[in-house]
């Protein structure tokens, strides 16, 4: 076992009462876990099955060699011994304590005076002044509070580090400093981290891996990047807010003319019984089999180019597709626009394209335009029955 | 005829009675407040089937009349019942009409005032700070003395004075259980029925005075301390 493996969190859940919670992940060290996915979908369910505050009906849970939860063992160690720093939504610290006993509170198996001035440091190391360490939590704000839940957390010198929903509650000011302050520990700790959020943007920028849950089970593991280009099925795409989801028909080999190895057509609908569309050329990775299957697919903005002045025939090239739309609404979002595009083919079709830069300035509202798609960036999903 | 009202004596407060009713309500507290606090916390965070009429019993001394609560002590713990004889033959103890027979109806008719704001007061606490301290490594015990205790302080303090000062002024149940034997079970609030009914209205009026400032000023002073406390937050 080498150092990654030692410190490496793994974790196996399959349950169905009291609610239902199924799936797989782990975590290296120095990594950080995203649990997404929406209200009720069992994330901070998932986390306190880790912190112990949960009694899995069949789990393994594992931090290297460390077993906490082996239920096929009858082993379920209690969250006392299992150092482990969980952050809870709402801070959970103890209201008649100032910041210093609370962080001190983690570690009571140590001298009075050695734990005390532990807590300073750690306090200190969180960006609080010695005035706002002596202040009872109610005397602090939202991102103090925070800060001194995550002192305490860490305080324990966790082998793994939990946070539920950690900036939800606190404001975007706070929220930036936040996530510089937790890529520093990410750092200097060196332990898996696992975050749950419902905020995909905030996911997406701090973590290096993605778990997406959506009714207590584990749909998808894997990085954002890989998530966002291939998510594994339709739900996926739709829980991570994927917005160019199509319908499609797999075609297989037999299309408008003959592939090269490793190729496949895909048939773009306009609506899933649409009985024709468009030949789109994409990779087949082999796992569709049956010929006229349904199918889902997306593509990400990487894979478009919007250019006004091109007009070339949409059907010469089928990796490199120029399409014809007219934008039906544009939207500012600070540095970025969100363009509405209206396909002129197939129609009835809706395009969503992020511009930024000098492509914003060139679109207008009511305009016609049109826009190249690399047919590379496509992943089809089958139809989930 | 002899006047009552001849006896000097018997126009001044009954400090005997006195004495008695502060030594009833602290032994009461005393014996109480352990099991009255496990009893609370048991309520507060245990859901189980049936919960509800344990929760009914702990409240029934509180709309029972005293005297019916008196009665059934009386008649299955007096010298006629078999517990009585029990008890007087193995342990010689004799309940009824003696001092540990009115602590013991004491202890009973107070669960109510002892429990339920302590339970309340375990309730209030958001869940998550246990979770949080057992977290953070605390065993049960120490999360109880460390976080628990300190946060339910304010209401578990209210109901000792509140025990205190009922039991303080506690008459029917004390009636049926104990009579009005001088120095055994006569308290303060028998004393001032016993002098009403012998037209002793000097000392009755001066002893329902030093009653009702004491209820008052203990009163008064956990509402101060209480509020103190939830300054504090």
């Amino acid at each position: 076992m080498n150092t990654e493996q030692a410190m490496e969190l793994q974790v196996d859940i399959s349950q169905t009462s009291p609610m239902p919670l199924r799936g797989s992940f782990s975590c290296a060290p120095g990594q950080m876990l995203a649990l997404v996915g929406p209200s009720g979908a069992g994330k901070t369910s998932m986390l306190r099955v880790l912190a112990g505050l949960l009694h899995p009906e069949n789990a393994r849970v594992s931090v290297g060699s460390d077993i906490w939860c082996d239920t096929a063992q009858g082993l379920h160690m209690p969250p006392q011994q299992r150092r482990v720093g969980l952050v809870f939504q709402n801070y959970a610290l103890m209201p008649h304590m100032n910041a210093v006993d609370n962080v001190a509170l983690a570690m009571l198996h140590l001298p009075s005076a050695q734990r005390l001035q532990q807590a300073r440091d750690w306090l200190q190391r969180m960006g609080l002044t010695p005035d706002q360490q002596q202040r009872l939590p109610a005397l602090l704000s939202g991102g103090q509070q925070q800060r001194v839940a995550l002192a305490r957390a860490l305080a324990r010198q966790p082998r793994l580090l939990l946070m539920d929903e950690p900036f939800s509650a606190v404001d975007q000011m706070s929220r930036r400093s936040l996530y510089g302050l937790i890529a520093d520990l990410r750092r200097d700790l060196h332990i898996p981290i696992v975050l749950v959020t419902h905020d995909l943007n905030e996911a997406r920028q701090l973590a290096d891996k993605l778990v997406v849950m959506d009714a207590g089970e584990v749909l998808q593991e894997g990085t954002p990047a890989h998530i966002y280009r291939s998510p594994r099925n339709a739900r996926v795409a739709d829980l991570v807010g994927i917005p160019n989801r199509f319908h499609g028909r797999w075609l297989g080999n037999r299309g408008p003319h003959a592939l090269p190895e490793g190729f496949a057509w895909l048939e773009w609908l306009p609506h899933a019984d649409a009985k024709s569309g468009l030949a789109l050329m994409v990779k087949d990775k082999g796992r569709l089999k049956t010929w006229g299957q349904p199918v889902t697919w997306v593509i990400q903005g990487d894979g478009f180019q919007v250019n006004p002045l091109l007009t070339e025939d949409a059907t010469t090239d089928n990796q490199r597709l120029v399409l014809q739309a007219q934008v039906s609404a544009l939207r500012s979002l600070g540095e970025i626009s969100l363009a509405t595009l209206a396909l002129d083919e197939p129609a009835g079709t809706q395009l969503q394209l992020t511009l930024s830069g000098t492509q914003r300035h060139n679109v207008q509202t009511g305009q016609q335009i049109s826009v190249s798609m690399d047919c590379r960036w496509i992943h089809v999903m089958p139809v989930r029955r | 005829m002899v006047s009552p009202c001849l006896d000097t004596r018997e126009h001044d407060i009954d400090w005997q009675a006195l004495v008695l009713s502060l030594q009833l309500a602290s032994v009461t507290l005393l014996l109480l407040l352990p099991a009255g606090l496990l009893l609370a916390r048991w309520l507060a965070y245990t859901a189980f089937k049936g919960k509800y009429l344990i929760e009914a019993l702990v409240v029934l001394p509180l709309v029972l009349p005293p005297t019916v609560l008196g009665y059934y002590l009386l008649v299955s713990l007096g010298g006629a019942s078999a517990a009585g004889q029990w008890l007087s033959q193995h342990v010689g103890v004799s309940l009824a009409f003696h001092f540990s027979g009115l602590v013991l109806a004491s202890v009973i008719f107070n669960i109510p005032f002892l429990v339920q704001p302590i339970q309340r007061a375990f309730e209030a606490i958001p869940a998550n700070l246990g979770e949080a301290a057992a977290v953070s490594g605390l065993n049960a015990w120490r999360i109880f003395w460390r976080i628990e205790l300190p946060l339910a302080w304010p209401g578990v303090l209210s109901a000792m004075v509140l025990t205190f000062v009922h039991t303080l002024g506690e008459f029917g149940v004390v009636l049926m259980m104990g009579g009005s034997i001088p120095g055994e079970t006569r308290t303060l609030a028998i004393s001032i029925y016993d002098r009403v009914q012998a037209f002793d209205f000097e000392s009755a009026d001066r002893m329902a005075l030093l009653l009702l400032l004491l209820s008052l000023l203990a009163v008064a002073a956990s509402f101060f301390a209480t509020a103190r406390l939830g300054r504090r937050r």
